[in-house]
């Protein structure tokens, strides 16, 4: 066998790492994907988690979704206290419960290949701010948008800020297994921050009841961390400062409690934050505060991880988030829904196997056409295999960058594809042209117009990064990776090929 | 090949200045022709709701859509409906419905027409505001002239020669404007990714023109006519080619979203567009441009 260039290796290397990114062997994994539970159910409390993959109930094995419906349906609805035994990561979890299930499944993904909403199904909102934000006040607002979500519970959302063209700023938010009416709620609706202890609200978020939040410096910042059963724990800390009025209503309501008998130091009654009506953190008082008009309060959470550098990011998101609606209260800009669509996962499954089909006739009739125009089987085997080559590489850097593949990424990896085909056919014609260049000539003048093509397409594509706040950014980035991956490994490897077969 | 052409005057050396009258003639026409669509509809293309504004509903499945066109046509004037068939299996797939109707609307009367409420299974909902479009598909055409324009630099530097450059530059602007027309004649509703198509085209197809003027200036091998005609023969497989990789796209992929159908029907006729375009008007162009130039 001959000896493989440094190219063609660059190539098998290329192939490899593609394929250890888009890993396909995910498919051949049993079980469930848990994508939610619900916060203070006896499921959360027992330490089950989203992201987990269930495996078994009550010793039944879960393979997938079907087997997970029949066994949840032969249990549920339960009508007294029943003991479930659930395994989920390799971990066993048992459940004394009367509850309905709070707990939402999906299949396991089949690879590490994210499709885009218009082809999972899901719903999308680009909203836009009716006055212009600056970018820090930008991500305030997706702070605050991103806690409301995840205060809600909804799993699989994504928030991030968009600009087009003309310097217009969006907030671009896609959910997985939503409609589009109750994101429209979700988001129009205005965030509410209230710190109550019993009934009573004490202070709400915004300028009204909040003077300062400290977001730096010594009265800000992570406190402590601490291993755990399970991991890392870690603590912040921030001061906030209160206007008079709000200290007031403190003192009054302060002087009321009681001293705690269970952990001396502390009030009976804790200081609980609310943010739209759902409680996320509760605070022991001091008793020292008790019936004091106090304008500084310390506000304490925690974030937790596998890693201590996981907990520490984890308890500064939380921190961060915690300020933010402090801060902001209420969501401070009014918001208009520009574009709001709801897209049917069943439509998506159909385009995927259209999909399939289509490559495979592509394939077959490239290969037709080739072997009639070049009567040369290996010539025409090494042409589909850079075709296929560059459409896995192009896939794996999508897995790789966790690039969301939409319909119109698709097309651009097929139309990069096409290219392809044509700078090969340009690569055979310069290097069977009559004999009296050397071939090294030929091909020389081969990647001229081929670099050349690949620069026009690359133009010709900047453009649609920002134009209409880049919703056609996956087309554009698809043809360039594809062009890119082209120039820069598949071609390079079909030119030694080449050489090689016109040597034999 | 060396056989069929003779060193004398051929019949390419003694036309090739009228073959020009080909494309230059189709070009006329259709700039004319988006000249008075633009008078009429004030614009250079139809829009679709992602680029007007409105509701697009797309009801999955075999639906009657007579009694819902007869149902809602009266409340909603500027209701538009299509058929969506597999083409394998002659089955009906869905069936889309556009308004500038507000989503909710829409839905509601569509719903009381079938009998049975919408929900995520059975349909998907587009909704996109006026204002929002409105700026969209400027931006879009904003974007075609900044890729038109970055093109036209990498040509410069390519060939750093004025003539063959603005060749392959007019070639490229006659590959938009045919498709184009041609897109409006057929009365297709342009959506945001068609036009992406559009930009897409512009980098496409002129590939085969720097080939052309590649082979033209740069080869040393052969006469000029043999050159010309080497590059004709790669150049037009490459566009056959091309065309094999996106027809099937065109005609296989029925299920939805139906803008990507719409990428590849322009790059189809942006690729047939430019087999006139490169082969008739650029190769005369930089055949005269040699022939003034002694380059043989």
């Amino acid at each position: 066998m001959a000896k493989l260039t440094f190219r063609i290796w660059l190539l098998i290397i290329a192939l490899i790492l593609a394929v250890l990114a888009i890993s396909p062997w995910l498919s051949l994994e049993k079980g469930v994907l848990i994508k939610s539970v619900e916060k203070n159910s006896t499921f959360f409390n027992e330490g089950i988690r989203a992201g987990m993959t269930l495996t078994s109930i009550n010793s039944q094995q879960i393979n997938n979704i079907e087997d997970y419906s029949r066994v949840i349906g032969s249990i549920f609805p339960l009508k007294e206290e029943t003991k479930i035994t659930i395994i989920a990561d390799g971990n066993t979890f048992i459940i004394f419960t009367n509850e309905t299930l709070k707990i939402d499944i999906s299949a396991l993904p089949t690879s590490k290949i994210k499709t885009g909403l218009d082809l999972s199904g899901g719903a999308r909102a680009l909203v836009k701010p009716e006055q212009s934000l600056s970018s820090s006040e930008m991500s305030d607002l997706i702070a605050v948008t991103s806690n409301r979500l995840n205060v809600f519970g909804i799993s699989d959302v994504t928030v991030k800020p968009v600009s087009d063209l003309q310097g217009n700023s969006f907030m671009l938010v896609e959910v997985a297994g939503l409609t589009s009416s109750d994101l429209k709620d979700l988001v129009s609706q205005q965030g509410k921050f209230e710190a109550k202890i019993g009934n009573d609200t004490v202070f709400i978020g915004g300028k009204r009841d909040i003077t300062y939040v400290a977001k730096s410096g010594q009265e800000a910042g992570i406190e402590s961390c601490f291993q755990t059963d399970s991991g890392y724990v870690c603590r912040f800390r921030f001061s906030v400062y209160l206007s008079p009025e709000a200290a007031e209503r403190h003192a009054n309501i302060t002087s009321k409690l009681s001293l705690n008998l269970s952990s001396t130091g502390y009030l009976d009654k804790t200081l609980d934050m609310y943010i739209d009506d759902n409680l996320v953190d509760s605070l022991f008082i001091s008793e020292e505060l008790k019936g004091k008009a106090t304008t500084q309060i310390s506000v304490q959470g925690s974030g937790a991880g596998a890693a201590k550098e996981d907990a520490f990011n984890s308890a500064q998101e939380n921190m961060r988030k915690l300020q933010t609606v402090l801060i902001t209260g209420s969501l401070p800009y009014k918001l208009e829904i520009v574009k709001l669509d709801t897209i049917s996962p069943v439509l998506g499954k159909e385009f995927t196997k259209n999909l399939i089909l289509l490559a495979l006739v592509v394939f077959a009739i490239i290969s037709l056409v080739l072997l009639i125009k070049y009567r040369k089987i290996k010539i025409t085997l090494s042409v589909i295999l850079t075709m296929f080559s560059e459409a896995l590489i192009t896939l794996g850097i999508a897995a790789l960058i966790n690039w969301n593949l939409d319909a119109s990424s698709i097309a651009g990896i097929i139309a990069g594809m096409g290219t392809g085909v044509n700078d090969q056919i340009v690569i055979i014609d310069e290097s069977i042209s009559s004999q009296r260049e050397s071939l090294k000539e030929k091909i020389k003048r081969a990647f001229f117009i081929i670099i050349g093509a690949f620069f026009t397409i690359i133009a010709a594509m900047l453009p649609l990064f920002w134009a209409g706040a880049g919703m056609l950014k996956g087309f554009a980035l698809t043809t360039i990776l594809s062009v890119s991956v082209g120039i820069l490994i598949t071609r390079p490897a079909f030119a030694d090929i080449l050489k090689k077969i016109q040597k034999e | 090949m060396e056989q069929q052409i003779s060193p004398g005057k051929s019949w390419y050396d003694r036309q090739y200045k009228l073959l020009i009258v080909i494309p230059i003639i189709i070009l006329i026409a259709s700039i004319v022709y988006i000249s008075f669509f633009y008078i009429q509809h004030n614009d250079f293309i139809y829009k679709d709701v992602s680029l007007s504004g409105g509701t697009s509903i797309t009801l999955h499945g075999d639906v009657d859509s007579a009694k819902l066109e007869s149902d809602l046509k009266l409340q909603f004037s500027d209701l538009s409906i299509r058929k969506l068939t597999d083409l394998t299996s002659a089955q009906p797939i869905a069936i889309v419905l556009e308004s500038s109707a507000q989503p909710e609307e829409l839905k509601q009367a569509i719903e009381s027409s079938l009998g049975y409420p919408l929900t995520d299974d059975n349909s998907s909902t587009e909704f996109s505001g006026s204002t929002l479009s409105e700026s969209f598909y400027k931006q879009l055409i904003l974007a075609i002239v900044i890729s038109f324009i970055l093109m036209s630099f990498v040509i410069f530097i390519l060939f750093r020669t004025f003539i063959p450059s603005i060749a392959v530059i007019f070639a490229a602007f006659a590959d938009i404007v045919m498709p184009l027309a041609l897109i409006n004649l057929l009365g297709i509703k342009l959506s945001a990714a068609g036009i992406a198509a559009f930009l897409m085209l512009i980098g496409y197809s002129v590939d085969t023109d720097i080939l052309l003027t590649t082979r033209a200036l740069k080869k040393r091998e052969g006469t000029l006519n043999e050159r010309i005609f080497g590059a004709f023969k790669t150049g037009t497989f490459m566009t056959i080619t091309a065309l094999f990789a996106v027809l099937p796209a065109f005609f296989i992929v029925t299920g939805l979203p139906d803008s990507f159908r719409q990428i590849f029907l322009i790059l189809a006729l942006g690729l047939l567009a430019d087999l006139i375009n490169t082969w008739l008007t650029n190769a005369s162009i930089i055949k005269w441009y040699c022939e003034k130039k002694g380059i043989n």
